[in-house]
């Protein structure tokens, strides 16, 4: 690894890394006050059988319960925004851009190889992932703490949410890197990452909400990341293990395939 | 470390790179020795830097073999790096930082003391107040100040340039090529790819010519120049003499008492041939390396012309 290069990749990230903990933070600090908020009109509206269960949910989410409003603050299209600013953005413009702007055979000219270079910017920008998803844990926290139903809120199950969200996180954030060694541009890098990521969240969202489509679910990272299910104590290793396959062999693609890739002049 | 049969701080044999099965370097066999500049001449797309890329690990040999500093270009790419600094043609700089944070930044990811930063950065006339500013606002020539100094400032024993002069003014190319000049007197050697034969000319000891991927010609450069044609003027009181009498010398015209021709060959034999009292005028224009190239791209200038008559017609 080049220190260097690491030292620069966190601070080429800066400023974005500051702001998005601080909102993910925040949003993390709202979901118990929403869940104390609106819990029981949400049960009173289900139990009323006015609206199908399913509706009241959010993916695998929903605010019966505050490690389901938990789920829901990691699922809601607002914080997966914010985390694919890291997860998505940064990756796969990491290289890519790099290569667009000219500025990878400048730094190619210096005695670092392409493995160094990518494990370099993929370590970097994964500590940014992962920190960005502590900042949206310690919101939850705060949250409940400030609400007073920290009760509800199994601590001692936290560093396993952590662990699964930061390899379904870190498996879209390895995928951006792979597009990113690939192209020499940044916008198919971007384009193919961010596809990736609608995808899989639209599966789990049209499983959640269409019975007859739930096993699409089975087919979306964002369903075995289920906070409900390892607050609740029961992990399952397969999600994690899908996770993890799913964040490993992104980087395996790119260790084999950057340093045999021909870089020609930039055009 | 070293391969036995490399006998210069490049060599090269038969190193072809084609992309697909488009060829842009063909079987290219060459040596730079240790402490010379070598001017590498070629056209746009003739595989200048398609030879610089591939030295440096950016591209990948489709056949043959390579070695710089001695070191193997595939096996040994990072440690040729550690020892070698490059300027990339048109060279991209990181324009949120300032020219002193780039050249800090590339100066750590170089691991090498940027000894000769100052001196340069002197030499060169960048002022710290320059060096404060973000590169977004430089102009195109002080980037490529910044782009020079990056490639020179940690000393390394080769310099790879591509087009190094681009964007610098007519003063601060001086300053570079003094920089050159040091360097060399250093025992450091240079290889450096341009189109603008006239600082080829002024800066290298040799040169190599590239055409269409193939080296089409290696040559010292004042041996070049010693070859070349050139365009004899002379005057005379009275008739001028017959051109049989003059060696060396063809195309002769002659007006009035003015003679026109072009000289091959030894000046000093043809000046001695013309010393008389009565020659009142003399002007031979000196050599210049743009007829030697040109020579060697006769027949792209001439499928060219062909190709637009065919095209008019």
């Amino acid at each position: 690894m080049s220190w260097p290069l690491f030292l620069r990749t966190l601070a080429w990230q800066r400023t974005r890394w500051i702001i998005v903990s601080i909102a993910l933070f925040g949003w993390g600090v709202l979901i118990p006050v929403f869940y104390t908020a609106f819990s029981d009109v949400i049960r009173d509206l289900a139990n009323s059988g006015a609206f199908p269960e399913e509706l009241l949910s959010f993916g695998s989410g929903s605010l019966f319960s505050l490690p389901g409003a938990v789920t829901l603050g990691t699922q809601h299209p607002l914080a997966i925004a914010m985390i694919a600013v890291f997860a998505v953005g940064a990756t796969s413009t990491a290289i890519a851009g790099e290569r667009q702007r000219g500025t990878l055979e400048v730094l190619l000219a210096r005695p670092v190889s392409r493995t160094t270079v990518y494990v370099s910017m993929a370590l970097g920008l994964l500590l940014v992932v992962g920190t960005v998803l502590v900042a949206l844990l310690a919101g939850f926290v705060s949250g409940a703490a400030i609400q007073d139903v920290l009760e509800d809120l199994p601590l001692e199950h936290l560093p396993m949410v952590f662990l699964n969200g930061f390899l379904m996180w870190g498996a879209f954030a390895t995928f951006g890197l792979a597009a990113s060694v690939t192209f020499d541009r940044a916008g198919p890098a971007i384009g193919l990452t961010l596809a990736y990521v609608i995808v899989n969240y639209f599966l789990e969202i049209l499983g959640s909400l269409w019975q007859e489509a739930a096993w699409t679910q089975e087919y979306s990272l964002f369903h075995h990341f289920n906070s409900t299910e390892i607050l609740g104590g029961a992990v399952e290793p397969v999600d994690l293990l899908i996770c993890a396959l799913a964040f490993v062999i992104p980087i395996v693609y790119a260790l084999l395939v950057f340093p045999r890739r021909d870089l020609a002049a930039p055009a | 470390m070293t391969d036995a049969t490399s006998s210069g701080v490049i060599s090269t044999r038969g190193l072809t790179k084609h992309y697909g099965s488009i060829p842009a370097l063909n079987s290219l066999t060459l040596d730079v020795r240790q402490g010379e500049i070598f001017g590498f001449l070629g056209p746009n797309g003739a595989g200048k830097s398609t030879m610089i890329r591939t030295l440096l690990g950016f591209l990948h040999p489709s056949a043959g073999f390579a070695t710089v500093l001695g070191m193997d270009i595939v096996s040994s790419s990072v440690e040729i790096r550690r020892l070698t600094g490059y300027l990339p043609g048109g060279i991209a700089l990181y324009d949120s930082m300032t020219g002193s944070q780039v050249l800090d930044y590339l100066a750590r990811v170089q691991g090498r003391e940027p000894h000769r930063r100052q001196e340069l950065v002197d030499r060169l006339q960048m002022p710290e107040a320059d060096l404060r500013r973000r590169v977004r606002d430089y102009s195109r020539g002080m980037r490529q100040k910044i782009g020079v100094i990056q490639a020179l400032q940690h000393d390394p024993e080769l310099a790879i340039l591509d087009e190094p002069t681009e964007g610098l003014d007519p003063l601060m190319q001086q300053a570079f090529y003094g920089i050159l000049a040091d360097l060399r007197a250093e025992g450091r050697t240079i290889f450096f790819s341009s189109h603008v034969l006239s600082e080829v000319e002024r800066v290298c000891d040799r040169v190599g010519i590239i055409r269409h991927g193939n080296l089409m010609a290696v040559h010292e450069v004042r041996e070049l120049l010693g070859r070349r044609r050139r365009k004899v003027s002379i005057q005379w009181r009275g008739a001028a003499p017959g051109a049989s009498t003059l060696p060396g010398l063809v195309d002769v015209t002659v007006d009035g008492d003015r003679l026109f021709g072009t000289l091959e060959g030894d000046v000093s034999e043809f000046v001695r041939a013309i010393a008389s009292p009565s020659l009142e005028d003399l002007t031979i224009e000196p050599a210049s390396l743009e007829e030697a190239f040109l020579e060697y791209y006769a027949d792209d200038a001439t499928e060219r012309a062909d190709a637009h008559e065919s095209g008019a017609a």
